[in-house]
């Protein structure tokens, strides 16, 4: 059931120089040729041909700005691509911008229950998670507090209590996350790879290779939106590392800086 | 079509909880909490039953409910345009996570407001109970329907304005002026014989508010149900509202993200 498809798939940004588009621009730019704010095209993935299915695991490898964060997020249906074809195949759980998205003003139970509602759950399987999530974010009687009053790092641990209380079919993670103090990180990393461990399939990011080398079976290497090299995982991270350590490689794919 | 429906009706604990939670936060730590959602459209009446009531030379206890009845649909619509125009940049964190139908952001919006209105409503038909009585109270039930039309109209307003806005910054203050000006063309705080006795009522019949705040009116002010076509103009509006939010939404839904 778990599978990814992609055809051809190519996503193409348009992004307004000057950040605002305005009726005057829209019109008025329209009617007189030199709009002094045209939109800049950015290219950030093209041309993408792949397919992977169940107990897969794929790690995406590539410089900043390659598109490898862009990537899962068509994967998760954020962005929908511009050229080509995408089938997903089951049920997508993703895991980035989790420190995104806190409701300020509510207690970290209320962001608890509707941060589970938004990734599927119901009233009835939340009542039955919620425990377990407040114990692992270990946060106590802090979660009756409105989270506007939490630090940075209480903000991130109750995050990932709740992204990671899933039981994933389709996983996508944007690099494993680090989260909280010395000894909440080790408890956290355990978590990150059961669950990752339990996934049908994953696709993940990371710049941390040795992990990657020991999660994936597949990797791509991404640059400038294009797929360098894909196969086995630990032959495109053995090419990346020497790519990156060697002398620096021509840039085949001379498109616009992704940045 | 019907696929999108049963998605949204999917992730309804999601945008229900985030209703909650605003109604909430928005009184958080104040002393009278929702009493200010009761208080706000008593002030205005008074005010300006006081300020216009002698100039319109109607008798009180039927302007007081009919002027109230026009002032909280009013701010319905307002929260539904003009807060219909942030409700993508409200749901911005969601939206850049999680592949959720984008037309339940302007739903929250537009049940925060409806939420707000229904309370404005009932002490609408409160206050006419106490300054005139019901010789009829049946026709208060047509107010079912009229709800009914008042939400989906208000749903596909705030969609509208989201994906407008969304692409065009500016339509937010547009809005706020355009408002202001049809506040005055709408008979909320006049009646419309003002405008008809004088001949200048023609452009009544073009403006889109006027089924609606006939709907609500008849039965409280009234006590009579309201005449059918008006209800089927209502309903005529609604349809080409929702059919309008629903192309817009087709062709922007998975755009809209590009220009958060």
């Amino acid at each position: 059931m778990a599978q990814i498809e992609l055809d051809g798939v190519g996503l193409t940004f348009r992004v307004q120089q000057a950040s605002r588009n305005t009726l005057k621009d829209f019109f008025i730019g329209q009617l007189f040729r030199g709009n002094k704010n045209p939109p800049m095209e950015v290219k950030a993935l093209q041309d993408l041909t792949l397919r992977i299915g169940k107990g897969d695991r794929l790690g995406i490898v590539g410089h900043n700005g390659a598109g490898k964060s862009t990537l899962l997020r068509v994967l998760a249906g954020i962005y929908q691509p511009t050229a080509g074809r995408i089938k997903v195949g089951g049920r997508v759980s993703s895991l980035f911008d989790i420190a995104l998205g806190f409701e300020m003003d509510g207690t970290g139970w209320e962001n608890i229950a509707y941060r589970s509602y938004l990734q599927g759950e119901t009233p009835r399987s939340v009542k039955g998670k919620k425990d377990a999530i407040a114990e692992f974010s270990e946060l106590g009687d802090f979660l009756n507090m409105p989270v506007r009053y939490y630090s940075a790092g209480m903000q991130m641990r109750l995050a990932f209590s709740i992204a990671t209380a899933i039981d994933p079919e389709i996983l996508l993670v944007d690099e494993i996350l680090s989260v909280g103090d010395m000894a909440f990180q080790n408890k956290a990393r355990a978590r990150m790879m059961e669950m990752m461990s339990r996934a049908h399939l994953m696709v993940m990011v990371s710049h941390d290779l040795k992990s990657l080398a020991k999660m994936c079976n597949y990797a791509i290497w991404l640059d400038h939106g294009r797929m360098l090299m894909w196969g086995d995982c630990d032959e495109v991270i053995a090419a990346y590392t020497a790519s990156v350590m060697g002398p620096p490689v021509k840039d085949t794919a001379s498109t616009q800086a992704a940045a | 079509m019907v696929a999108y429906i049963k998605a949204i009706w999917g992730c309804r604990y999601f945008w229900l909880s985030l209703v909650k939670m605003d109604l909430r936060s928005r009184y958080r730590g104040s002393l009278l909490g929702i009493g200010w959602s009761l208080l706000h459209p008593i002030a205005m009446t008074t005010i300006i039953c006081i300020a216009f009531g002698a100039l319109f030379e109607a008798p009180i206890e039927k302007f007081a409910p009919y002027l109230m009845a026009g002032l909280t649909f009013w701010s319905f619509i307002s929260t539904v345009t003009v807060g219909g125009c942030q409700s993508f940049f409200n749901g911005e964190s969601y939206i850049r996570q999680h592949p959720a139908p984008m037309a339940i952001y302007p739903l929250r919006t537009m049940l925060g407001g409806a939420f707000h209105y229904s309370l404005g409503l009932m002490l609408v038909i409160a206050l006419a109970g106490v300054m005139r009585g019901y010789e009829n109270a049946w026709p208060l039930f047509t107010l079912i329907p009229t709800l009914m039309l008042l939400l989906l109209f208000g749903w596909s307003l705030a969609i509208l304005f989201a994906v407008i806005n969304v692409r065009f910054r500016d339509t937010n203050h547009l809005t706020e002026i355009g408002l202001q000006i049809m506040f005055y063309l709408t008979p909320v705080m006049y009646y419309p014989d003002l405008l008809l006795k004088r001949g200048v009522g023609t452009f009544l019949y073009f403006n889109p508010m006027v089924p609606f705040l006939e709907l609500l009116r008849k039965p409280i002010c009234d006590c009579e149900v309201p005449d059918p076509t008006t209800y089927l103009i209502a309903a005529a509006i609604v349809l080409v509202s929702s059919t309008a939010a629903v192309v817009a939404l087709r062709s922007q839904e998975r755009q809209v993200i590009f220009h958060l």
